[in-house]
């Protein structure tokens, strides 16, 4: 029996509208040192999705750690297709922002971004879960929980 | 967000296909962040002008702008290269390497960069004035140019920086607001510290502040004196180990004559204490490995001063930097110049020591040099190297430094 979908209300930062599986973490996170931009995959040894891959996921994290270099390496992600699909924040810095706005002038391609996440990541969602985001009216649709861990 | 004519018809294509894009790019980004109107700037500082930074999606963004005839509108000037143009092999940068920096040099110089390849442009050709709007990056420069100078800029991200400087413009928020530039936390130094605060506590303290206040605005009372390149070394670690873009240092930048000045009619919302204890616990938090024998010494961070120059040349003259240890000297090709024109160069060559232009240790590939233990005198190398080089890192005066590059080993900080 799965939980009912939920919807939650943030602020949409970045324009676009995406569908997919979430992962989730509760440590805040920055792309420079922080992935890999020719596989998605997350290389920072201190942050807990150590080897997981962002790559066309819906990346929840609480706020980001943001070097201005950020979107040297976010963009290379983009340019090989290897970036999270979407973003949610607690609290999206500018930098992040900033990256979407890139990733669409540039290389065509647009990142949702949503921040006012109420309340850690973890809390409200499981990497897994499949949600749909708005980053215009900053809609987070929750469409189903993940049944593979209890 | 209200535009003008002019940004209306910029935003139509009428100036080209990059002003349209890096304005439409500006818009959103205020949109987003709650901008009224954009503001005219006097100059850019653009940070994704390192291959390491920028990689192959820099160089097809410059392509395609450059193809398209991009040309900056205002003054601005370049962060550090990958390489040091003059002397990469020396480096042991690969070609391959090298040949992308270049590319990237050469795209950016067909925009109008002015090719300063530092970190500290204030050094340069890019100083700015009090109150003047700036779309700069680069988190050491942003924090000195609005801390110090008195001068407004948020801390762009790369790319945006380019965007701003094809515009002439940036969305008004943030630290463009005189509201948005009070004082939120109050760092208090204790009076037996402020009596005995030692050079190498400015980068200290920048690293305590910037860890204990994130992305808030800090103001610092009991600093007595600080020189500019005090100054510098405690923003650029502060705004490594955090992300602060501005602080006020009570009696010592602009903005802060006074408490009161500093922090405008609403009252701190924390108020720290920082003791002789707090310098000595952050120093260790700063070394990430053991005293004893080091093989790589890096100075420079931000890129070094005339001021700095001449105090290496004095701690090397007749000295000479101990057998398999490097001793490498990061600064802009303006200093370089005038260094060596007073002879500074030429000394510190001698000893040994090697200049590394345009570039740092951060910012060039090491990996063929494998260095297990690097000694620094910055509170910035100390945040990073341990992730761009892969290194322990241990942080220590700049007299200590010099010193562990001359017997090998470091012993003291």
């Amino acid at each position: 029996m799965s939980s009912p979908p939920a919807m939650l209300q943030g602020k949409g930062c970045a324009p676009g509208d995406f569908e997919g599986e979430a992962v989730v973490s509760n440590q805040p996170f920055g792309f420079w040192q922080g992935i890999d931009p020719q596989t998605g995959t997350v290389i920072d040894k201190r942050h807990d999705l150590c080897g997981t891959s962002l790559k066309g996921k819906v990346f929840f994290f609480p706020y980001g750690r943001g070097s201005t270099g950020t979107p040297g390496i976010f963009l290379e992600a983009v340019r090989n297709g290897c970036a999270p699909a979407a973003i949610v924040n607690v609290k999206s810095e500018p930098m992040i922002v900033m990256c979407a706005l890139l990733a669409e002038a540039f290389f065509k391609v647009q990142i949702p971004i949503v921040d006012g996440l109420a309340g850690n990541p973890r809390d409200i969602l499981r990497t897994g879960d499949r949600v749909r985001v708005n980053g215009t009216t900053g809609a987070i649709e929750v469409i189903s929980r993940d049944q593979s861990t209890p | 967000m209200h535009l003008t004519d002019e940004e209306r018809r910029i935003l139509d294509g009428a100036f080209g296909e990059p002003q349209r894009i890096a304005l439409s790019v500006l818009v959103k980004l205020g949109d987003a962040y709650g901008a009224d109107r954009m503001v005219e700037i006097a100059s850019a500082h653009i940070v994704g002008s390192s291959y390491q930074i920028a990689g192959e999606a820099g160089i097809e963004i410059y392509g395609q702008l450059v193809e398209q005839g991009a040309r900056v509108k205002v003054r601005t000037t370049s962060d550090p290269g990958s390489i040091d143009f003059a002397r990469w092999r020396e480096f042991k940068t690969p070609a391959d390497y090298a040949d992308r920096q270049i590319k990237i040099a050469e795209l950016l110089g067909r925009m109008g960069v002015i090719p300063t390849w530092t970190c500290t442009p204030y050094t340069t050709f890019n100083v700015p004035r009090f109150g003047e709007h700036l779309g700069w990056s680069e988190s050491s420069a942003v924090v000195f140019a609005n801390s110090v100078i008195g001068a407004r800029t948020n801390r762009l991200a790369a790319y945006v920086d380019v965007c701003a400087a094809l515009v002439g413009r940036v969305p008004r928020f943030g630290l463009h607001l005189s509201e948005c530039r009070r004082g939120e936390v109050l760092f208090e130094l204790a009076p037996d510290l402020s009596e005995s605060f030692e050079d190498h506590f400015f980068p200290v303290l920048g690293f305590f502040v910037g860890q204990r206040t994130g992305d808030r605005i800090p103001v610092i009372t009991g600093v007595r004196q600080a020189t500019f390149d005090q100054l510098k070394a405690f923003g650029a670690a502060a705004a490594a180990s955090g992300s602060v873009a501005l602080y006020h240092m009570v009696g010592i930048t602009p903005e802060a004559r006074t408490l009161e000045e500093a922090f405008g009619a609403r009252p701190p919302a924390e108020r720290i204490e920082v003791g002789r204890r707090e310098i000595d616990l952050t120093m260790e938090q700063m070394s990430r490995g053991e005293r004893g024998a080091v093989d790589v010494v890096g100075v420079g961070c931000p890129h070094a001063s005339i001021d700095q120059m001449r105090r290496y040349a004095t701690l090397l003259r007749g000295k000479r930097v101990h057998s398999g240890i490097e001793l490498w000297i990061c600064a802009n090709s303006v200093v370089e110049d005038m260094a060596r024109k007073m002879g500074y160069v030429e000394t510190i060559e001698q000893a040994g020591a090697k200049l590394m232009v345009g570039t740092c240790h951060n910012d060039c590939p090491l990996g063929a040099w494998g260095f297990r233990r690097l000694v620094t005198d910055s509170g910035k190398f100390a945040y990073y190297t341990p992730t761009t080089v892969g290194t322990e890192c241990i942080f220590a005066s700049t007299e200590a430094c010099i010193e562990a590059a001359l017997t090998g080993r470091v012993e003291r900080l």
